[in-house]
């Protein structure tokens, strides 16, 4: 606690340097008009007016960016120090509770960063973990990248987006999203390239910083999508493998191509 | 915090430095292997220690490793079934059936990818973390518990000076990191180059008896009775120090992964195998990927039956007929279909003329792969009381 409260105020220090601004990012979770809570029950949802109780809601942003009174777009500049939520250009955004067992009761609904001082509309990032950090050891990552849950080991990567339903039993509708079709080399000693990195980029060019939220919209998300719909013999919801054409409409509103599919325009994040 | 703490530690290490042991260098680790196998390549960032390789025993046998304490890595990995476990399809430690039988770990250092179809995983110590962490299915089923798992190493009578032993330099070894890696180093040195036929291979001419030799022969592209060249293909994808194509050791330059389709299904005509468990399809999309998967080592195959990525073949024997008539053939079911007419398959699968003394013959070459000493060695054996 001594130690602490000692380091806050040797490192918070960063707003007040010259030319520079303190800046948050404010996002929200919502499912249509409503807020996101974990464990409630969510009604008329994609394609069938089906219901989820939805129990996990995260997501890795990186490369934020605001657009200034020049209509220049300038990177945030994290506050990494002693914020577990941020590494590098990379913030977990963290809308559960812990009401499932795969998650904390800590959350996380901010990136924050200095810019340059000035005035800022509009906002670029991408959500997702860069390549370089996105193919590290992920036991030896620093956090938000050390969380076993949110690592897809499998795929050599993590999960840029996890949202589950119900109690993770194998029949309740997940959508876990990352790169896909990695290619390990032994020589090298790690992944070489991804034929889908599946990084969405995200544009939404009037935003104010200080006024306005940036929300995830799980209702937007699953427009279009069959959710009680599951290709035999895959997982149920997507699991961002390129064999399951559960994924499709799913990539399509997230802006990303699917087996060869021209990339739509994402229809997740929205400014509120 | 993480600085000052760091100050912190190293005024309190530095000031009892004078009689520990910082001061004594690493030893330098031997590798105990045939003139004829080079040694594997080791992580710059993960060098063998016998320190290491010990801990990382205890860690691959200690069923603390899963959530509900009721299966180590050594459930699924038996050294008396040369690190397999015997089933068609594994089993994780709540149930959860896989959709692929546990691999043999021997030599599994020298795997160019892990698992049976995985072109991503590479490396031992980010492998570890699948079977610890993964999700779907569960395996040992610690996800969101990795800070449990510490604590319990942690509280181990034990385990705090063997951590510390295999990481002296640190001054808090008690790590995820240092986990997989233990657990990669022992691997590591799993090593299996005991067999009949690398006792032959040295120059032991009683090692192989007249069968076998006739076997080995046909295996490594000899004529067959029926007069044909090579008729046999095994060493096309099982050749090599492994017995397999997908080998890395430490003077590779380049990337020997290997996958290939071997003709078990053919459900349509796309060559699809049954849903979810299609090879690298699952992870490249591709279409050509139908069906491809790692060729296994054949070392100790004699003692790690059942057979192919889904155990779907029983005994040796089976094996043998399915490659001679290249390809199989399913009459009904949901996975009806000729094998033989996969259009990913492989296009040395042409099948072959094999009589039956051709096929005991294959039988005692592919026997004498077996490495008996990696099945009793103690240094590769669980050290818990069972």
């Amino acid at each position: 606690m001594v130690v602490l409260a000692l380091t806050s105020v040797g490192c918070d220090s960063s707003s007040g340097e010259a030319g520079t601004q303190a800046v948050t990012v404010q996002f929200a979770a919502k499912v249509g008009t409503d807020d996101f809570v974990c464990g409630d029950t969510y009604d008329n949802l994609g394609a069938n007016d089906n219901s989820l109780q939805l129990s996990d809601f995260r997501l890795y942003v990186q490369g934020v960016e605001l657009k200034n009174a020049d209509g220049d777009y300038v990177a945030v500049a994290l506050t990494s120090d002693a914020n577990p939520w941020q590494t590098g250009d990379v913030t977990l955004l963290d809308f559960e509770d812990g009401c499932n067992d795969s998650g904390t009761p800590e959350m996380n609904a901010v990136v924050t960063g200095t810019v340059p001082a000035g005035t800022y509309n509009g906002i670029l990032f991408r959500m997702g973990v860069p390549f370089e950090l996105n193919h590290e050891n992920p036991a030896t990552a620093q956090p938000p990248l050390n969380g076993t849950t949110m690592q897809w080991n499998w795929q050599g990567g993590y999960k840029f987006l996890r949202l589950d339903s119900g109690t993770f039993s194998m029949t309740d509708w997940r959508f876990h999203l990352g790169s896909t079709g990695c290619d390990g080399d032994p020589v090298a000693g790690g992944t070489t390239v991804c034929d889908n990195p599946n990084r969405t980029d995200v544009e939404l060019a009037s935003f104010d910083p200080a006024a306005d939220t940036v929300v995830a919209d799980f209702a937007a998300l699953v427009d279009g999508v069959k959710l009680d719909v599951n290709q035999p013999e895959t997982q149920f919801g997507c699991m961002a493998v390129p064999t399951d054409g559960d994924c499709a409409q799913l990539f399509d509103n997230l802006g990303l191509p699917f087996d060869g599919s021209e990339a739509g325009t994402q229809q997740f994040f929205s400014v509120e | 915090m993480k600085r000052i703490l760091y100050i912190l530690i190293f005024l309190l290490v530095g000031a009892g430095c004078g009689d520990s042991a910082a001061g004594s260098a690493p030893e330098q680790w031997v590798w105990d292997l045939p003139d004829t196998v080079p040694e594997p390549r080791i992580p710059e960032d993960n060098p063998m220690t016998a320190a290491k390789v010990d801990l990382g025993r205890f860690l691959f046998f200690d069923r603390k490793l899963s959530a509900n304490e009721t299966q180590s890595c050594g459930d699924c990995h038996r050294q008396e079934l040369a690190f397999t476990d015997g089933l068609a399809l594994a089993e994780g430690s709540t149930g959860d059936i896989l959709v692929r039988g546990s691999m043999s770990i021997a030599n599994a250092g020298y795997a160019a990818s892990l698992t049976w179809a995985n072109e991503a995983v590479v490396l031992l110590e980010k492998q570890a973390l699948v079977p610890m962490f993964g999700e779907d299915p569960v395996e040992l089923g610690m996800a969101n518990m990795e800070d449990e798992l510490l604590r319990r190493m942690r509280d181990d009578a034990d385990y705090p000076a063997m951590f510390a032993e295999a990481y002296p330099e640190q001054t808090d070894p008690i790590s995820l990191d240092s986990i997989t890696k233990a657990i990669a180093a022992f691997q590591r040195q799993v090593t299996s180059f005991g067999s009949r036929v690398d006792q032959w291979q040295q120059g032991d001419a009683t090692a192989l008896n007249e069968s076998a030799q006739r076997g080995m022969a046909l295996f490594f592209g000899g004529t067959n009775e029926a007069g044909v060249e090579d008729a046999f293909e095994c060493f096309h994808c099982h050749g090599g120090f492994l017995f397999s194509q997908s080998s890395d050791d430490a003077g590779q330059v380049f990337n020997q992964k290997f996958f290939m389709n071997n003709g078990l299904y053919n459900l349509d005509e796309n060559g699809s195998y049954p849903a979810g468990n299609e090879g690298i399809y699952e992870m490249t999309g591709d279409p050509a990927d139908k069906g491809r998967f790692k060729p296994p080592s054949l070392r100790n195959i004699e003692v790690t039956a059942p057979y192919m990525h889904d155990g779907s073949i029983e005994t040796l024997e089976e094996v043998l007929d399915h490659y001679a008539r290249g390809g199989r053939l399913i009459e009904s079911g949901p996975n009806a279909g000729d094998g033989k007419d996969n259009p990913n398959k492989n296009t040395l699968l042409n099948g072959f003329a094999m009589t039956e003394q051709e096929k005991q013959d294959m039988l005692a070459f592919l026997r004498a792969l077996t490495d008996e000493d990696l099945l009793t060695n103690p240094a590769y054996s669980n050290p818990f009381p069972e």
